[in-house]
C-alpha cells in the first residue's frame, strides 16, 4: 500500500464519513445534523464509485440521499418552529439513546464478521447486466418478495394515516 | 497524477461553460418572452441586447452579500452551493456529440436522475436556514414537489431504457431508430412536464411564487448567492433539454463531428424554448393541482408507457 493518488482519495472519503458519522451523532441540533448525514451518504456513495460498483454508488444518491434525508429534512421542517428562535428541536443525548447506538453497533459488527468471509475477490453483479441476472435470474423471489413486502407496508401506512374517513 | 489536473482543469472549464450557458439562458428567456408578448426584449447593450446579461452580472457581483439576522449563518451561506454543485455535476454524463459524454459510464440515466435530486436538499436548507416563514414555506412546497414529480420522470425514462437495453446515454443515442419517438412519445411527456416541475419553473412554480411568497427559498439571498441559484435554474434547464433531447429525440442521430455537434444543440435548443414558452403562457398551478397532476395523470401515464413497451418488445 503506498501513498499515491487513488489511496489518498480513499483514505479522504474514509476520514469524510467518519467525521460525518461523529458529527450525526454528537451534533445537538437537529439541522446540521441532516447535513452531516447527507455528507455522509455522499461519502459513502463515493467509496462504493471508487470500488467500481457504480450502480450501487447512484441507487445509494438516488435512495438516500435524495429520498430518505429528503423526507427527514422535511419532518424536521414540517414540527419545527421558525418564528421563535433556532433550534426548538435538540437531541438530548441521554443514555437510552446511547444504548440503542451501541448496541445496533455490536449487532451489526457480529452480524457483518460472518459475512465479510464470504465475499472476497470481486462481488458478483457490480455492472448493471450481472446485477440483472441475479436480480431477475437466480434471486427472483426473493427480489419479488421484498417488493411484496413493501407494498404490504406501503399500504398498512395508508390504513394507519387514513383510517378516519371509513 | 496528470489524470487529476486534467479533471481539475476540465472541472472549472465546464464551470465556466454553464456560467455561460445561464447568461444565454437568461438573454434568451428575456428575448423569447419578449416576442411572445410583443415586446422587442432587451436591445442596448451589445448586437440584439446578447450583452445585457452579462452587464446584470456585473452588477449582481458588485451588490452587497447579505446575510440576515436572524438566519443559521453557516448553513445559510453554504445552500446556494448545495443547489448548484449537483445540477453542474448531472451535466457530466450528457452525450454532447455523437458517441461522446464527459463521462461515459454504463450507469448514465440513472446518474442522472439521482444526482440532481440532491439538489432539493439545497432547497430546503436554503428556505429552513433564512429563519423567515415565507422561506420556509418556498423550502417546504419544493421539497413535496420535487419527490412527488421524482418518481413520473424515472418511470417515463425507463420505456427508452427497456428499448435500448442500456442505461448509457451514449449507447442509446448510438441504438436510436426513428420508430422510438411515436412508441415513447407518452413517455417523453411525461418526461417534459414532470422535469418543468422539478425545476421549479413556471407554470409549476409555486415554491417562488413570487406574488404571494414574494421569492420562496430564496428571499432572503442578495448578490452572488442569488446570481448562484439563476445559474442552477437555467443550468438545469439546459441539463434537461439536452437529456431529453439525446435520450428521447435521437440527439445527434449517428451523425458524427460538427454537424452532429450542432443538430443535438438545436434539438435541445427547442426543447428550451419550448419550456420558457409554457412558462410565459400557463398560469400557476395550486399546490393541490400540482400533487393531482403528478399522483393522478403522469404516473399513470409513465406506467402505461412501460406496458406499451413491454407489449412491443417481444415482437421485434
Amino acid at each position: 500500500m503506498s501513498f499515491d493518488g487513488p489511496f489518498m482519495i480513499q483514505l479522504a472519503l474514509g476520514v469524510v464519513a467518519l467525521l460525518t458519522a461523529l458529527a450525526v451523532v454528537a451534533v445537538r441540533e437537529i439541522t446540521r445534523m441532516a447535513v452531516a448525514l447527507g455528507v455522509f451518504l455522499l461519502s459513502v456513495a463515493g467509496l462504493f464509485l471508487f470500488y467500481g460498483a457504480s450502480f450501487l454508488a447512484a441507487a445509494e444518491v438516488f435512495v438516500y440521499v435524495g429520498g430518505v434525508l429528503v423526507l427527514m429534512l422535511f419532518a424536521i421542517m414540517l414540527v419545527q418552529r421558525t418564528d421563535a428562535g433556532r433550534a426548538a428541536l435538540e437531541s438530548r443525548h441521554d443514555i437510552g439513546s446511547a444504548s440503542v447506538a451501541i448496541g445496533l453497533f455490536v449487532m451489526l459488527t457480529v452480524a457483518l464478521r460472518g459475512v465479510s468471509n464470504r465475499f472476497q475477490g470481486s462481488p458478483a453483479g457490480s455492472s448493471v447486466p450481472e446485477l440483472a441476472d441475479v436480480l431477475m435470474g437466480s434471486r427472483l423471489v426473493q427480489y419479488e418478495m421484498a417488493g411484496l413486502l413493501l407494498l404490504v407496508a406501503l399500504v398498512a401506512v395508508i390504513v394507519i394515516a387514513g383510517g378516519d374517513e371509513q | 497524477m496528470t489524470g487529476y489536473v486534467g479533471g481539475l482543469v476540465f472541472g472549472l472549464s465546464g464551470g465556466m461553460v454553464i456560467a455561460l450557458a445561464a447568461l444565454f439562458g437568461v438573454w434568451w428567456e428575456r428575448k423569447v418572452a419578449g416576442r411572445i408578448q410583443m415586446r422587442l426584449g432587451p436591445t442596448e447593450i451589445g448586437p440584439a441586447g446578447v450583452f445585457q446579461a452579462l452587464a446584470d452580472t456585473i452588477k449582481l457581483l458588485l451588490k452587497e452579500d447579505i446575510t440576515p439576522r436572524q438566519a443559521d449563518k453557516k448553513l445559510f451561506r453554504v445552500a446556494p452551493f448545495l443547489v448548484f454543485t449537483p445540477i453542474a455535476m448531472s451535466l457530466v454524463v450528457i452525450p454532447f456529440a455523437n458517441g461522446w459524454a464527459p463521462l461515459d459510464t454504463s450507469v448514465g440515466m440513472l446518474f442522472y436522475l439521482a444526482v440532481p435530486a440532491v439538489s432539493v436538499i439545497g432547497i430546503l436548507i436554503a428556505g429552513f436556514s433564512s429563519g423567515n416563514t415565507y422561506a420556509t414555506l418556498g423550502g417546504i412546497r419544493g421539497a413535496a414537489q420535487m419527490i412527488s414529480y421524482e418518481l413520473p420522470r424515472t418511470l417515463s425514462v425507463l420505456a427508452i431504457a427497456i428499448l435500448a437495453g442500456t442505461l448509457a446515454p451514449v449507447e442509446v443515442m448510438a441504438r436510436y431508430e426513428w420508430w422510438w419517438f411515436p412508441v415513447s412519445l407518452l413517455g417523453f411527456i411525461v418526461f417534459f412536464i414532470s422535469s418543468v416541475a422539478e425545476l421549479n419553473r413556471a407554470p409549476f412554480n409555486i415554491p417562488e411564487a413570487d406574488s404571494e411568497l414574494v421569492a420562496g427559498y430564496f428571499a432572503d439571498y442578495s448578490g452572488i448567492r442569488w446570481a448562484i441559484f439563476m445559474m442552477s435554474e437555467y443550468g438545469g434547464i439546459v441539463a434537461t433539454s439536452y437529456f431529453g433531447a439525446a435520450i428521447f429525440l435521437g440527439g445527434s442521430q449517428g451523425i458524427g463531428g460538427v454537424l452532429g455537434v450542432l443538430l443535438i444543440f438545436l434539438k435541445a435548443i427547442l426543447l428550451i424554448t419550448v419550456i420558457i414558452w409554457v412558462g410565459w403562457t400557463f398560469p400557476r398551478f395550486r399546490s393541490d393541482q400540482l400533487l393531482t397532476l403528478a399522483w393522478k395523470v403522469l404516473t399513470p401515464m409513465a406506467l402505461v408507457q412501460i406496458v406499451i413497451v413491454g407489449v412491443i418488445i417481444p415482437w421485434l
